[in-house]
């Protein structure tokens, strides 16, 4: 226990040293504070961006809520087609062979490319991006489901056929349960891409967002507001992965691995 | 479960497979004729005979092949920096605690922002051209290399290094004939997952700050009104990442073969 107290104790000073050599940096002008603003002035403008406009015409809080919207839209649609899609891929041989060749086609093509398409489709609206956002969801999203029902022991299915199941009761009560841990695997891989995507779309095109307000701040040379807004970006692309390891632990039964 | 051309399986999986690819071109032309679709997409046939073209004609100031090579050595250059510093941080948080308690905090705060939302901040500090794309790439797959070697480097056996400390081993030796070892598995998923993020954020960056490459070539295909060079843009990007991941995991198979997560 007390190793443990000395290595957050050392986590600390590390932290707070880097804050503190950060800050003089910037305000001794080694590094100007037009390319690296000091932390302290990173919190001003975060605290100002709150309640103001400027830059780039809407407060931080509506850029945080058009990005969470967009993504969680996208996000949703594409785990809701993807996963039972895959399921039925693994489940039902000819739907696996009508759509894999499909499928294989679509996969290797990252989500970013597909922005410029959509965008031509739907314009810079709401739309392009959550089309986006669903194929980058999507598709991890049947990868992982297909692979995870695939996985499934033969003999646990066995055991259900012996005891006299359906070939549903196979797949709704031992299939999909054991496909649990990958399918959830799945959706932490799509959320991460959604949240990239998402960021990469608007900073192509759009009208609001926080990859747009980051995009608009850098042609306005307002690097402090860029700060703040990648900084955000991390945020709560973390907080969105911290609440679906919270969703996995709830309702996936065993299967974790370590 | 071999499988020869003729068998009854194998017939119905070319069957179907070639069905929904056909389902797939029928639905395609068949919104290119019947709706508004058409007015802004090619057909399948204009695409394909667009992409064959591409390949002699330059679209803007290089073929087909040559915006890809460009990609390619973006990604390459900015990906092997990030794939040897990530191993060398993530092995040095993993093995040491001491290295883990300085690092991991100010790392922490770097390694859930994609590398895409550096592209600003890339620009406003480097300045547009070949080094901001670079970090940009580098950025993209640094902290997936580093959180795997990492995992690699702390889920090591124990009771290894027990024995190895018996025998009288040294640090540097439990260090080069356990550690590294055991993490190389690890190190092999992180260096799948980071080349396909590496390959997505050169596309962005392309997007946003390039004149030429893969990249480029789709955005210019939308701001030209020419979608066919869209439709090209996406196949061969298609065709690369898909090309680029195999061959990793071909590799993988053959450095690892000892290796029970590499089957």
């Amino acid at each position: 226990m007390k190793e443990k107290t000395k290595y957050i104790v050392i986590s600390i000073i590390s932290f707070v040293l880097f804050l503190v050599i950060w800050d003089l940096v910037s305000k001794s002008g080694l590094i100007s504070a037009k390319k690296l603003p000091a932390p302290s002035k990173l919190f001003e403008t975060f605290i100002y961006k709150i309640f103001n406009k400027n830059p780039d015409g809407n407060t931080l809080g509506i850029h945080i809520l058009t990005s969470l919207k967009e993504a969680l839209i996208g996000f949703f649609f594409g785990i809701v087609i993807g996963v039972p899609l895959g399921i039925s891929m693994a489940w039902f041989k000819k739907f696996d062979k009508f759509f894999s060749p499909l499928f294989d086609l679509i996969k290797p093509i990252p989500p970013v490319g597909w922005v410029p398409i959509m965008i031509t489709f739907f314009g810079i609206g709401i739309m392009s991006k959550v089309s986006v956002i669903f194929i980058a969801s999507f598709i991890p999203a049947v990868i992982n489901s297909y692979s995870g029902i695939k996985q499934t022991r033969d003999v646990h299915k066995w055991v259900a056929q012996t005891f006299g199941a359906s070939d549903r009761q196979v797949l709704f009560t031992v299939a999909i349960p054991s496909a649990g841990p990958m399918i959830f695997t799945g959706a932490r891989v799509a959320l991460n891409g959604s949240w990239v995507s998402l960021v990469a779309a608007e900073l192509i095109a759009s009208t609001k967002g926080l990859g747009y307000m980051i995009q608009t701040a850098r042609l306005v040379g307002r690097i402090d507001v860029v700060f703040v807004g990648v900084l955000v970006i991390g945020v709560f692309g973390a907080i969105m992965m911290e609440a679906l390891s919270l969703l996995e632990r709830r309702f996936v039964k065993g299967g974790r691995r370590s | 479960m071999t499988k020869t051309l003729f068998s009854k399986d194998s017939r119905e999986t070319w069957f179907y497979g070639i069905m929904g690819l056909l389902v797939f071109l029928l639905v395609w032309q068949a919104a290119c004729i019947f709706t508004d679709f058409g007015r802004i997409f090619p057909t399948p046939g204009v695409s394909l005979s667009a992409f064959f073209h591409a390949f002699i004609e330059p679209i803007g100031r290089y073929t087909l092949l040559g915006h890809i090579s460009i990609s390619l050595r973006r990604v390459l250059i900015g990906y092997t920096l990030s794939s040897i510093s990530g191993i060398i941080i993530g092995l040095l948080m993993g093995y040491s605690k001491l290295a883990h308690a300085i690092i991991y905090p100010i790392f922490s705060i770097i390694r859930p922002i994609p590398g895409i939302a550096w592209i600003p901040l890339a620009i406003l500090w480097i300045g547009i051209g070949e080094p901001t794309i670079h970090f940009i790439i580098f950025m993209g797959g640094f902290s997936q290399m580093v959180m795997n070697t990492m995992d690699g480097a702390q889920h090591i056996d124990m009771e290894l290094v027990g024995v190895a400390k018996v025998l009288g081993a040294k640090e540097s030796q439990i260090f080069r004939k356990i550690v590294l070892p055991s993490s190389i598995p690890y190190i092999f998923t992180g260096l799948q997952t980071s080349l396909s993020t590496s390959w997505m954020a050169v596309l962005a960056a392309e997007m946003i700050t390039a004149r030429e490459g893969a990249g480029w070539l789709i955005i210019a295909g939308m701001q030209t009104g020419k979608i066919e060079n869209n439709v090209i843009g996406m196949i061969s990007i298609g065709a690369v990442g898909l090309v680029l991941a195999t061959l990793l995991r071909n590799s993988e198979r053959r450095l690892c073969r000892w290796s029970v997560r590499s089957r």
